[in-house]
């Protein structure tokens, strides 16, 4: 709670440039509201923090409206600091979002996932309450936030934004794809073969501690000389740069949790389960599909869910040897010393990341209580 | 009926089942019993061939088996084993209606197949067809597992220690829903347990295995009476085998013509090892015996219930 106050009142809420060179100048909350109201603000900190101290149901569902109208609140904070700060007669003036506002975000989103602890929420009423806070929040960043840095930078990317997008879901769609189809071909061999399983995971475990940019660097050579060597390769577009290595690379990385995942799944269930689907007269093709597999998925997905996460975070530092995706943005923005840029990159990996973590979970759980609920 | 002829299964260097003949009559209940290691779970897995012998003949109902296709011979013989092994990503109803649905049977026959077996398992389907296996208590899942093995209903059950895993209350009250359905069914039944009291309990003939070799086989009482070796004797309880023949004669076989005197009274069904523990705590030498309505049908007296008379 102190934090809290430490942030709104010490750090600058929001900043405002005039144009994109210049750095922004800070504004505190006190600044753009005025100290009274500034102060007042915390109020409703206060009633959060007071409501999580009585741990009665009224209490903490009170606190948890709050945070959710707080939540609401922060783009129309912006928009109105937008609004004040950034006059008509500057057109090239952005409004930047200083660490207060971040701050205040994080401890808000804090805030929620205590409470529905607390308050056991299910996952899916969860999302309703949080409806109207994303209706908001989209209304806000599509009228009245125009002047933010961020929402700049996008307007004057839209296409590029969309094509990198497009680039990045595709190569981690595809890297996981094919991980996956080899993993699995690759764990069923195993079992049948003890070599295989101790080299397979040997080769497998050294991949993953090569660092990722330098097993970019060291593919750039051998693809170069297959481009080279075979030219229809070339046309297909492999090369020593671009999306090939960055492919490869993502699939020798997505290997190892994926192997070891459907290797564990498929192996660990339970003998006695096999034994009498066998002694009831079940094929061999008919338990493995009814039976083994079935048995196995949840865990199998548990490692698609890791894996992708992984490879999302993985090919942003792809964008580095051209294979394009959202990692562009981090780099080109880091180069012009452009964090608005950087943002638009790093953001929508993030909300990708919590995207597919918080779908695949869900789904796993799904099967895993269809199997022992 | 099933027929072994000289039965041998060695894994590598060790022999496993050495040289055993045995024979299963139609609707007998087999029991094979002996100690860990002994080869009775071996054996009972080459009747299926989820296990292949290494020599010797085993037919069923005169045919090797090796002359079935080793899947349609399972799907024809009924398989329950102790961890049940039921599919825990399928509701109760689902599991039961394995085999028929491997066979299969058209879905309106598997289903009403499944609501039969339910109710003869005493398992109402409404209250237990959606459930799934985690949601049932030990004597249940394995209750299940019978029904999966029966629902086929083959001719013959193999059974690999079914209720070792369960409390002693719950064990007792599937061995005798096991006699009762047998009594009913007249299945072919192999049923391999280490617990000596299961075996005499549910044994048409009792096959003593130990170290891969059958060392005695016959009725329950034969065994009881006249053990073939210390060995055999040690498994049936040692000073105890009174007592175990005792439970298996039933009252009605040593009673005699009632007198007029009212004595505690025992039930004609009693075992004669009932009768004693009631004569030892009503202090009385001699019992009336009664019917299921309470009519006095005869009299037993300790000399009787000592043998006088052998069966």
């Amino acid at each position: 709670m102190l934090g809290a106050l430490g942030l709104w009142l010490g750090a600058p809420l929001v900043s405002v440039a005039p144009n994109r060179i210049v750095p922004g100048e800070g504004v505190y909350a006190t600044e753009l509201l005025g100290t009274v109201l500034a102060l007042s603000a915390l109020l409703p900190l206060a009633l959060v923090a007071g409501a999580g101290r009585l741990p009665t149901l009224s209490g903490l569902r009170g606190a948890l409206a709050l945070v959710i109208a707080l939540l609401a609140g922060l783009p129309l904070l912006l928009a109105w600091a937008a609004q004040r700060l950034v006059t008509p007669e500057l057109p090239g003036a952005r409004l930047g979002i200083g660490p207060a506002w971040w701050g205040l975000l994080f401890l808000f989103l804090l805030a929620l996932v205590e409470l529905r602890t607390r308050l056991a929420i299910a996952r899916l009423s969860l999302w309703g309450l949080l409806l109207p806070v994303v209706l908001v929040w989209w209304l806000a960043l599509d009228g009245w936030l125009a002047p933010l840095a961020l929402v700049q930078e996008f307007s004057g990317r839209r296409q590029q934004f969309a094509t990198a997008l497009v680039q990045h879901l595709a190569l981690v769609g595809a890297a996981v794809g094919i991980s996956l189809l080899i993993a699995v071909l690759l764990a069923l061999a195993m079992r049948h073969n003890p070599t295989l399983r101790r080299t397979g995971f040997g080769v497998l475990n050294f991949l993953q501690t090569i660092p990722s940019l330098a097993l970019f660097g060291l593919l750039l050579a051998p693809l170069a000389w297959l481009a080279d060597r075979y030219p229809w390769l070339a046309e297909l577009g492999v090369q020593g740069i671009g999306w090939a290595p960055a492919l490869l690379a993502l699939v020798g990385y997505s290997l190892l949790p994926l192997v070891r995942n459907c290797y564990v799944a498929l192996e660990a269930v339970a003998p006695g389960v096999l034994e009498a689907g066998r002694g009831m007269g079940m094929s061999r093709r008919q338990l493995f599909w009814q039976v083994r597999l079935p048995l196995a998925l949840p865990v199998i997905l548990e490692g698609v869910r890791i894996t992708t996460v992984q490879a999302i975070g993985l090919t942003a530092v792809a964008a580095l040897i051209g294979a394009g995706g959202l990692g562009r943005f981090i780099f080109q923005g880091l180069g012009q010393a452009a964090m608005d840029l950087v943002l638009l990159g790093a953001l929508p990996i993030l909300g990708l990341a919590l995207l597919v973590d918080g779908l695949l979970g869900a789904l796993s759980r799904q099967l895993q209580q269809g199997a022992d609920a | 009926m099933i027929e072994l002829r000289r039965v041998s299964k060695r894994f590598g260097a060790e022999t496993a089942v050495d040289g055993i003949s045995l024979r299963v009559e139609k609707g007998e209940l087999c029991v094979l019993v002996g100690t860990s290691g002994c080869g009775k779970s071996t054996t009972l897995r080459m009747i299926n061939r989820l296990l292949e012998h290494s020599a010797g003949e085993i037919q069923i109902d005169g045919r090797p088996v090796q002359a079935f296709d080793e899947v349609q011979l399972r799907r024809r013989i009924g398989y329950v084993i102790q961890s049940t092994g039921l599919f825990p990503h399928w509701t109760v109803a689902r599991n039961i209606g394995l085999v028929p649905t491997l066979l299969k049977w058209p879905r309106a026959r598997v289903e009403a197949r499944i609501s039969e077996l339910m109710a003869l398992l005493g398992l109402p389907r409404d209250t237990f067809g959606d459930k799934y296996p985690d949601q049932l208590s030990g004597g249940q899942a394995q209750r299940v597992g019978v029904a999966r093995a029966l629902a086929a209903d083959p001719d013959i059950l193999l059974m690999d220690e079914p209720f070792g895993a369960l409390d002693p209350i719950t064990r007792e009250e599937l061995q005798e829903q096991l006699a009762g359905l047998q009594s009913r069914l007249h299945k072919t039944i192999v049923f391999v347990t280490h617990d000596m009291d299961e075996a005499l309990r549910l044994a048409d003939r009792l096959v003593v295995m130990d170290r891969g070799r059958i060392v005695q086989q016959g009725t329950p009482l034969q065994l009881l009476r006249d053990p073939a070796s210390p060995f055999v004797e040690s498994m049936l309880g040692g000073e105890d085998r009174g007592l175990k023949a005792a439970a298996l004669i039933p009252v009605s076989e040593r009673m005699v013509a009632p007198g007029a005197e009212a004595l505690p009274r025992v039930a004609v069904n009693a075992s004669l090892r009932q009768a004693l523990a009631l004569m030892l705590s009503a202090r009385a030498p001699r019992l009336s015996v009664v019917d299921a309505d309470g009519r006095v049908v005869g009299e037993l007296g300790l000399p009787q219930l000592l043998g006088a008379r052998a069966p």
